[in-house]
C-alpha cells in the first residue's frame, strides 16, 4: 500500500506539476495530428500525470479523485474506437475509412480530421486507464490488506 | 454489405465483449446468454461468409480503405471463411455446455465472459489477417486471454498458467523477431508482397533465420513437441467449462496461421543449404505425432491423455500441409478441422465426468460406463471412432488424404506415421474402454441424468464429426478451391 508522502515540497511541487503533467498530455494527444505524438503517447503522459497523484497524496485522497474514477472506464476507450470504425461502417465504407464518417456540416478533410482525433482519444483512454490500474494493482499487496484489515476489525 | 462481413464476424465478439461490464452492471446473471446470443449471431454471418466466399469469390477486405500494401488487409477466402466457421460452431456448442459445467463462481464472473469473447475475436482477426503484424497481435489478443481464461480457476491452475504465459510470451517474443528479420530485408509485412519478394531471397541469412523465429514462435504456440510442455498441464488444470474452447481452438488457429505463412512464403522444393525446407517441416510433424501419441499412451490422467492426443494430431496436420502438394494441403487442413471439433468433443466429455463423477484418472472412471449416461458413453465413442479414423468419420477422411499426399510425394515415413499414430491413438482409447466399461464387482446397471444443455452439445457435436465425413467431399472442394485460386 502506497502512503501518502510526508514532505511539504513534494506536495506543493505536485500540486504544480501534475496539472502541467495533465496539460501536456492532452497537447500530444491533440498534437499528434500535425507531428510527432497522437493518442498512445498521450495517453502513457496522463496515466503518468494519475500515477504521480497516487504517489504523492495515496489512493484514497481527494486529490487522486480522478485516477480512482478513471479505473472504471476500462473498455470505453476500445468502445469509442470501435464505435468510430463502426460508424464508417454504417456509412458505408469499409472498417474506419474516414471518407464514409458521416458527421454534418464536415468536408472529407475534415472526416478524416475528427475520425483520427476521435479514435486516438480512444486509444489515449485505454492506455491511461491500463497505465493506472497497473499502478495501483502493484501498489496492493494482498497480505498487507488483509493485515490491515485485521488492524481495523 | 455483403463484403463487410469479416469485420462484423470480428466486431461482434469484441463489441459485446468490451461492453459486458456495462450490459450487466445490474444483472451479472445475464452474462452467459449475452455471450451465447454474441456467438450465435458470430455464427449465423459466419455461414453467410462462407456462402458469400463460394459464391463471389476470395475477396481482400482493406480497413480503412487502404488497399493492401500500404494499408492491413485481411483476406477472406475459401480456408479463412470455412476455419472461422468451425471457430465459431466450436465455441457455441462449448459455450452451451460450459453453462451446465461451469462454476459457480466463474458463472457470474464478467470479466470470466469478458475475456472468451475477446479471445473468440482475436482467434477470427488471426484467421483472416493478411499480414505478419496482424498475425501477431490477435496471436497475443488470443493468447493473452488465453493465459487469463486457464488462470480464471484459480489454485494450481495458476502456476500453470503462469508458465504458459512465460513461455507463449517467449513465443511471441521470438515470432516478432523473425517479422522484424523480414522486415528489414524486404521493406515490406503483406504476406502477398512477401510471397513475391522472398523466393529470390531465399539464400539470405537473414530471411532464413527469421523465418525459423517465425516457426520455432508460432510453435510454441501450437504446442509442436518439442515445445509442447506448457500444455499439458494447463489444459489439465484450466476450468472444465472452458477448456474444451481453448484444446479445440487456440493450438489450431497459431497453426493455421503458420500454414499461411508457409504455404505462401515457402515454395516446394525450397532448400536451404541443401535441406529442403518443406522435409524438414514434415518430420518435425512426424515426430510431434509419434512422441505425441506414445506419451499420450501412458498417461493415466484422462484430461492429459486427450491433451497429448491433441499434441500428436498437430504433428499430423503439420505433415500434411508440408506434403507439398495439394491432396497432402488438403488433406490436412481438413484433418485441423475435424481436430478442432474432436478436441471439443474429448475435453467436454473429461469435463462431464469430473463433473458429474468426480472421476479424473483412469482408475477413477472403472465402471463409469455402466452407471453413467448413455448420451456420454456414445459421445465418447463416435469421438473415439473419429480420433482412431474409421470411415463414416471425418477422421478417417483427414488422415486418407494425408496419405495419398504423403504416398503422391512418395515420402512413405510420413505414411507410416501417420498410420502409427493412428495404432496408438487405437491403443490408448483402448486402455480408456477398458477401464469405462470394466467393473471388478456385479452392480446394476443404471444411468443418471444430465443436463439438457449437456445433451445438446454432446449430441451436436456428435453429429458434426459424422457429419464431416459424410461431407467431406464438398469441404475438400471448398478447400481445394481456395488452394486452386491462386493460394491462401
Amino acid at each position: 500500500m502506497i502512503q501518502p508522502h510526508d514532505s511539504a515540497i513534494v506536495r506543493s511541487l505536485g500540486h504544480v506539476v501534475i496539472p502541467i503533467a495533465q496539460l501536456f498530455g492532452a497537447y500530444v494527444l491533440v498534437f499528434g495530428q500535425h507531428g510527432p505524438g497522437g493518442g498512445f503517447v498521450g495517453g502513457v503522459v496522463i496515466a503518468a500525470s494519475m500515477i504521480m497523484a497516487i504517489l504523492i497524496f495515496g489512493v484514497d485522497s481527494a486529490d487522486s479523485t480522478l485516477a480512482r474514477k478513471i479505473l472504471h472506464g476500462d473498455g470505453l476507450g476500445l468502445l469509442l474506437f470501435g464505435g468510430v470504425g463502426g460508424l464508417c461502417l454504417i456509412g458505408g465504407g469499409q472498417f474506419l475509412n474516414y471518407s464514409f464518417l458521416q458527421i454534418p456540416g464536415l468536408d472529407e478533410a475534415s472526416q478524416h480530421y475528427a475520425g483520427i482525433l476521435l479514435t486516438q482519444i480512444g486509444v489515449a483512454m485505454d492506455v491511461a486507464v491500463t497505465g493506472v490500474s497497473i499502478a495501483v494493482s502493484l501498489s496492493f499487496e494482498e497480505d498487507e490488506i488483509s493485515q490491515d484489515e485485521v488492524k481495523d476489525a | 454489405m455483403n463484403s463487410h462481413l469479416p469485420i462484423l464476424i470480428f466486431l461482434v465478439p469484441f463489441f459485446v465483449g468490451v461492453s459486458m461490464p456495462i450490459l450487466t452492471a445490474k444483472r451479472p446473471s445475464l452474462c452467459p446468454d449475452i455471450t451465447l446470443a454474441a456467438v450465435i449471431v458470430m455464427f449465423l454471418l459466419a455461414i453467410a461468409n462462407l456462402y458469400m466466399v463460394q459464391t463471389e469469390g476470395p475477396i481482400e477486405y482493406a480497413l480503412g480503405g487502404w488497399t493492401a500494401p500500404i494499408g492491413i488487409a485481411w483476406l477472406n477466402d475459401s480456408i479463412a471463411a470455412i476455419v472461422v466457421l468451425t471457430v465459431t460452431v466450436v465455441a457455441l456448442l462449448t459455450l452451451i455446455y460450459g453453462r451446465v459445467i461451469v462454476s459457480a463462481d466463474l458463472a457470474k464472473s464478467v470479466p470470466y465472459y469478458t475475456l472468451i469473447l475477446i479471445m473468440i475475436s482475436g482467434l477470427v482477426g488471426l484467421v483472416f489477417a493478411a499480414d505478419l503484424f496482424n498475425v501477431f497481435v490477435f496471436l497475443e489478443v488470443a493468447a493473452l486471454s488465453g493465459y487469463a481464461l486457464v488462470g480464471a480457476g484459480g489454485g494450481k491452475a495458476q502456476v500453470y498458467a503462469f508458465r504458459y504465459l512465460l513461455l507463449g510470451s517467449f513465443g511471441a517474443t521470438l515470432y516478432l523477431l523473425g517479422l522484424g528479420h523480414l522486415y528489414v530485408v524486404t521493406g515490406t509485412l503483406n504476406m502477398a508482397d512477401l510471397a513475391l519478394r522472398l523466393p529470390e531471397l531465399m539464400t539470405s541469412t537473414a530471411v532464413v533465420g527469421g523465418l525459423i523465429y517465425i516457426f520455432l514462435g508460432l510453435s510454441i504456440k501450437m504446442a509442436l513437441i518439442p515445445l509442447h510442455s506448457w500444455l499439458p498441464d494447463a489444459y489439465t488444470n484450466a476450468p472444465s467449462a472452458v477448456t474444451p474452447l481453448l484444446a479445440s481452438t487456440v493450438t489450431k488457429v497459431a497453426l493455421v496461421a503458420w500454414v499461411r505463412i508457409e504455404y505462401s512464403l515457402i515454395a516446394p522444393n525450397v532448400e536451404v543449404s541443401h535441406v529442403p525446407v518443406l522435409v524438414l517441416l514434415e518430420e518435425l510433424g512426424v515426430i510431434a505425432a509419434l512422441i505425441g501419441g506414445a506419451l499420450a499412451l501412458i498417461q493415466t490422467d484422462l484430461k492429459r491423455m486427450f491433451a497429448y492426443g491433441g499434441i500428436s494430431h498437430i504433428g499430423l496436420i503439420l505433415i500434411g500441409v508440408s506434403l507439398g502438394n495439394d491432396t497432402g494441403f488438403v488433406g490436412g487442413m481438413f484433418y485441423l478441422i475435424n481436430d478442432a471439433v474432436m478436441q471439443a468433443a474429448l475435453f467436454m466429455i473429461a469435463g462431464a465426468i469430473l463433473y458429474y463423477h468426480k472421476a479424473r484418472t483412469l482408475d477413477d472412471i472403472r465402471g463409469v460406463g455402466l452407471h453413467t449416461s448413455p448420451w456420454l458413453t456414445g459421445a465418447l465413442i463416435v469421438v473415439a471412432v473419429a480420433m482412431v479414423g474409421l470411415p463414416p468419420t471425418g477422421g478417417f477422411f483427414g488422415k486418407w488424404n494425408i496419405i495419398l499426399g504423403a504416398l503422391e510425394a512418395e515420402h512413405y515415413f510420413a505414411v507410416f506415421a501417420v498410420i502409427a499414430s493412428t495404432l496408438l491413438t487405437f491403443g490408448y482409447f483402448l486402455k480408456v474402454f477398458a477401464a469405462w466399461f470394466h467393473q471388478t464387482e456385479f452392480v446394476e446397471a443404471k444411468s443418471i441424468k444430465i443436463s439438457s444443455g449437456l445433451r445438446v452439445s454432446l449430441g451436436a457435436i456428435s453429429i458434426l464429426m459424422i457429419a464431416l465425413g459424410l461431407m467431406s467431399d464438398s469441404v475438400v472442394q471448398i478447400l481445394l478451391e481456395s488452394v486452386n485460386n491462386g493460394g491462401i
